[in-house]
């Protein structure tokens, strides 16, 4: 894919003016020492969105969500966020400042404090002054998308099951009040019943938090139930882009590289 | 009552006021060693910086020595913030702290206990107290405020320090750290301000055992060494992480040392308690209170 075109959001991401967050990204290359895991990955989320990033593994979903993140620099490209009108650059700023932007991840492999208890991971979440303020209501929030936290909120997260470990993780995001939600493949180490389930949570939250959510996942299926749209990485590069979650179901590319039909 | 009794009742009471002070000198390291996984073999030599600085002060002033400890412990802080800083760019950082690193606080140690020597010479220091020379008496049990007082202010403390890592924000992300540093990072939290935070206060409670210590006994620069290996072993037993598991380690380790030395002689303790150590960590190599996760 060349320069990258703005799919039902004219102004840029975050639509310059308007209310909520975007996310764009542009030409960006990025790897692990001679390894080059990113070639120019153009993309963008429009406010409100749902974007899924498909790909098999090892095709740089992660790598991109790195980057995103401030844990990988980028060689070369362009991030940037904007959130309520005002937009941020993100290549060279540290996670720490990137996150407190209102950017929030549910990362691979859930990354909990399996020491500590429920309430004390989600309070985590929290830690960024203007999350401080709505403790209350987002405790209250995540105790009421997640009657079983609220059960075992004194219970230490390493002794608890997979699928309550995810939620979790969903819960301690939506802790630090974000704006854009990054969800790096919440199905990995869970069973399909409980994928369904946490993509539906995802879908449920982004909807009563007003989010703009970017999805990596591995299961096609799965993401395009949630998802408006989507890009398919494969070996770095965006091999194709679906308007639709039809557009990218019925792409012969999508098919033949990605599902192997 | 039976003297073979009241000698094991009194030797149980004083193990245990043993015990308060073993645990002000094991609760610091409960946290940088524990919680940051930083191998802080000075903090014994910390806490000794501590006692003599509040001895010289008393000796001054005429103020309550765990007063001064107290305000001695703020500057205790700051450089253990310092440290923490040299600490985490030259070691840390570069992914050498299991053997350099340990190297490096081998020498921190070492140069506090030369400069002790070089600064107010070898001989021993001592803080006075009023209450000190007091003892209440409850039946045939003796409670010398000389070894009360500063446990029960040690054992405050770290009370008030456990509510803290409870509730509040850093307190909690203290407790993190060592699980997942980059995941805090994703939280907005920076990992190296934690710890650099934490690390002062494991020095601060280093300053604040050292007042107890002066109180307790006379300090010289050297009088760090017999706590290094107690103070290790007590924050192992206790489950490294766990406050409390480390105050009641502690408090175990007091009372096996000191009615091993009541009925065997002083000679016996340190090898009936440490035997102890080993028994704990057979059965439960977690620690005490270590959660196993």
């Amino acid at each position: 894919m060349g320069a990258e075109a703005w799919p039902g959001a004219a102004g840029g991401p975050g639509g310059a003016r308007g209310a909520g967050a975007g996310l764009l990204v542009e030409g960006v290359d990025a790897g692990y020492g001679a390894v080059r895991a990113l070639d120019g990955v153009s993309l963008a989320v429009a406010p409100g969105e749902t974007v899924a990033l498909l790909g098999t593994n090892g095709n740089g979903k992660t790598t991109l969500m790195r980057c995103i993140l401030g844990l990988l620099r980028p060689t070369r490209g362009r991030i940037a966020a904007t959130i309520d009108g005002v937009t941020t650059e993100l290549v060279g700023r540290s996670p720490e400042e990137i996150v407190d932007l209102g950017i929030a991840i549910v990362p691979e492999g859930r990354r909990l404090f399996p020491r500590l208890s429920v309430e004390e991971n989600l309070l985590l979440g929290a830690y960024r002054r203007s999350a401080r303020a709505a403790i209350p209501r987002n405790l209250e929030f995540c105790y009421d998308a997640f009657p079983r936290l609220k059960e075992r909120r004194g219970q230490a997260v390493g002794s608890m099951s997979g699928g309550e470990q995810q939620m979790v993780a969903l819960g301690r995001a939506v802790m630090c009040a974000p704006r854009l939600l990054l969800v790096d493949e919440p199905s990995v180490g869970l069973a399909p019943i409980l994928v369904a389930r946490t993509v539906e949570k995802i879908a449920e939250l982004k909807e009563r938090l007003g989010l703009t959510v970017l999805m990596a996942e591995q299961n096609f299926h799965q993401a395009i139930r949630i998802a408006d749209r989507g890009y398919v990485l494969v070996h770095g590069r965006v091999e194709f882009r679906g308007d639709s979650p039809a557009e990218l179901g019925d792409s012969e590319l999508v098919r033949k590289f990605y599902l192997g039909l | 009552m039976d003297p073979d009794l009241a000698l094991l009742l009194n030797g149980i009471v004083s193990g245990l006021l043993l015990g308060g002070l073993y645990a002000a000198a094991a609760a610091g390291l409960s946290v940088s060693f524990g919680m940051l996984d930083v191998v802080n073999i000075a903090h014994p030599a910390f806490m000794v910086l501590g006692a003599i600085l509040v001895a010289l002060l008393q000796g001054a002033t005429g103020l309550d020595p765990l007063l001064l400890a107290a305000l001695v412990a703020p500057g205790f802080w700051a450089m253990g913030a310092l440290l923490y800083g040299a600490y985490h760019r030259f070691f840390e950082r570069r992914g050498d702290e299991a053997i350099q690193g340990l190297a490096f606080f081998f020498g921190v140690m070492f140069i506090i206990e030369i400069g002790i020597v070089l600064a107010v010479g070898p001989e021993q220091h001592f803080a006075d107290a009023a209450w000190a020379d007091t003892t209440w008496r409850l039946g045939e049990i003796d409670l010398p405020l000389r070894m009360l007082v500063p446990a029960a202010v040690s054992l405050a403390a770290i009370g008030a320090l456990a509510l803290f890592l409870r509730h509040g924000f850093t307190g909690r992300a203290i407790a993190a750290v060592s699980q997942d540093r980059e995941a805090l990072r994703l939280l907005a939290i920076d990992p190296v301000r934690i710890k650099r935070f934490a690390f002062g206060l494991s020095l601060a409670l280093a300053a604040l055992a050292g007042g107890a210590l002066a109180v307790v006994q006379p300090v010289d620069a050297a009088s760090g060494h017999i706590f290094i290996g107690r103070v290790f072993a007590i924050v192992i037993m206790g489950g490294l992480a766990s406050l409390g598991g480390c105050v009641l380690a502690a408090l175990a380790f007091g009372v096996v040392e000191n009615v091993t030395a009541t009925f065997y002689g002083p000679s016996w303790s340190p090898a009936v308690a440490f035997g102890a150590l080993l028994l704990v960590l057979a059965v439960r190599p977690q620690g005490l209170f270590g959660r196993a996760a």
